[in-house]
């Protein structure tokens, strides 16, 4: 056998034999991995807007998914907003909840982050940060307050406490939620966040 | 190289030829996942499933390969071992797999696994390589543990997440940043000199 036919039986045969498995081990570990993450989707919604039993995907768009939640006896609670937008460095992806007037924003969580360890990745820390996004007033744009307020108390229902040596991440995070507070307004007028729930 | 012993053929990667220390091999997941020692120890762990079976695998076909086609044919197979590693860690260790980015997949081109190949799976026995493997991995497991160690303990005051600063410690930041990870590095390559060269003179 000529050497070049060697060669190229040799490759074909290791990238076969290498793909073979690979498809074998995708298939095996695919539902495990798409049940994780179903499931962080499914913790954050409750983390978001506390008392959900259920929740319908209602709306999707690029960077954006909406999902309405309700409590047990059926009754609409709240919206649970996820959305990505750029960080400091690499996008974030958070997730909010809001009463459904869209007055109130009930709390926020952090999904997926790449800011600086230690300091803009306090977007992720209760104490730094997602504390200050419980009972938001939503009526308006939320304002960044800087420097930040000393308690819980002094800050207006609209403002948002920036985290020190974090002014950007802190600022992203507000503009990411300030985006889709707004185009959840429009989509709300256009009527598509009452769910007919999604088929899936 | 057969006259080694299998347990010189093992000591040697923990640290005559430690990878990290001795070779300066895998320095970007060495700097980059060893902010936490639980990423370190994920890292450590999944090179260490990489370069075993790939040394094995490598060590059995070496006289099936032609030798121009090696390095594509080595590559092959450790990619396929890095996506069992990265599928693995997303199906049963997903918190983990999210914290560690993009590092799993670059295991792929750790110089560390495809230098073992080519320097030695391709030409000793299965056994050996799998002995030198063990050994080279458990040098490199070795090193992360000891910086990640220390980045966690000083950069954030905790060991695997657990508080072991008192109340009086604040953290030093840069230690968790990329710039601390270069210089835990830089000193602890410094101490290895030291000793490696002491003990020469013996």
């Amino acid at each position: 056998m000529s050497l070049s036919s060697r060669m190229i039986i040799v490759l074909t045969a290791v990238g076969l034999i290498s793909g073979g498995f690979l498809a074998g081990v995708a298939k095996l570990t695919k539902e495990r991995i798409a049940f994780n993450i179903q499931k962080e989707i499914e913790e954050a919604i409750v983390n978001v807007i506390p008392g959900t039993v259920q929740n319908q995907k209602l709306y999707e768009e690029e960077d954006l998914s909406i999902y309405g939640g309700q409590d047990e006896s059926g009754q609409s609670i709240g919206y649970a907003v996820q959305s990505t937008g750029i960080g400091f460095q690499d996008k974030i992806t958070l997730m909010f909840g809001i009463n459904v007037s869209l007055t109130k924003i009930i709390g926020l969580a952090v999904i997926d982050q790449k800011e600086t360890p230690g300091l803009g990745a306090k977007i992720r820390d209760w104490n730094a940060f997602l504390q200050f996004w419980e009972n938001r007033n939503a009526t308006g744009e939320i304002i960044l307050r800087k420097p930040p307020a000393g308690s819980l108390e002094e800050l207006s229902p609209m403002e948002i406490n920036t985290i020190t040596g974090a002014t950007i991440s802190s600022k992203k995070v507000l503009e990411i939620v300030n985006f889709s507070l707004e185009r959840l307004r429009e989509l709300q007028k256009e009527g598509r966040l009452e769910g007919k729930p999604d088929a899936n | 190289m057969p006259t080694k012993s299998i347990r010189a053929e093992f000591l040697k990667g923990l640290w005559a030829e430690n990878p990290v220390f001795r070779q300066l091999l895998g320095m970007c997941p060495t700097l980059a996942v060893t902010g936490t020692v639980i990423t370190g120890l994920a890292m450590g762990l999944a090179t260490t499933f990489v370069l075993i079976f790939s040394s094995l695998v490598v060590s059995l076909v070496k006289k099936l390969i032609p030798s121009q086609v090696r390095i594509a044919s080595y590559v092959v197979v450790i990619a396929s071992f890095v996506t069992i590693a990265d599928q693995f860690l997303k199906a049963y260790f997903y918190p983990i797999s999210k914290a560690m980015g993009p590092y799993v997949p670059l295991i792929v081109v750790n110089c560390i696994i495809l230098g073992r190949q080519e320097a030695f799976s391709s030409k000793n026995s299965v056994g050996r390589s799998f002995i030198d493997a063990l050994g080279m991995s458990s040098g490199f497991v070795l090193a992360l543990l000891v910086l990640s160690t220390i980045r966690e303990i000083l950069g954030a005051g905790t060991f695997l997440g657990s508080q072991v600063m008192g109340p009086w410690f604040k953290p030093w930041i840069i230690m968790i940043l990329p710039a601390g990870a270069f210089l835990t590095l830089g000193i602890l390559l410094g101490i290895a000199l030291v000793i490696e060269s002491k003990t020469k003179r013996d």
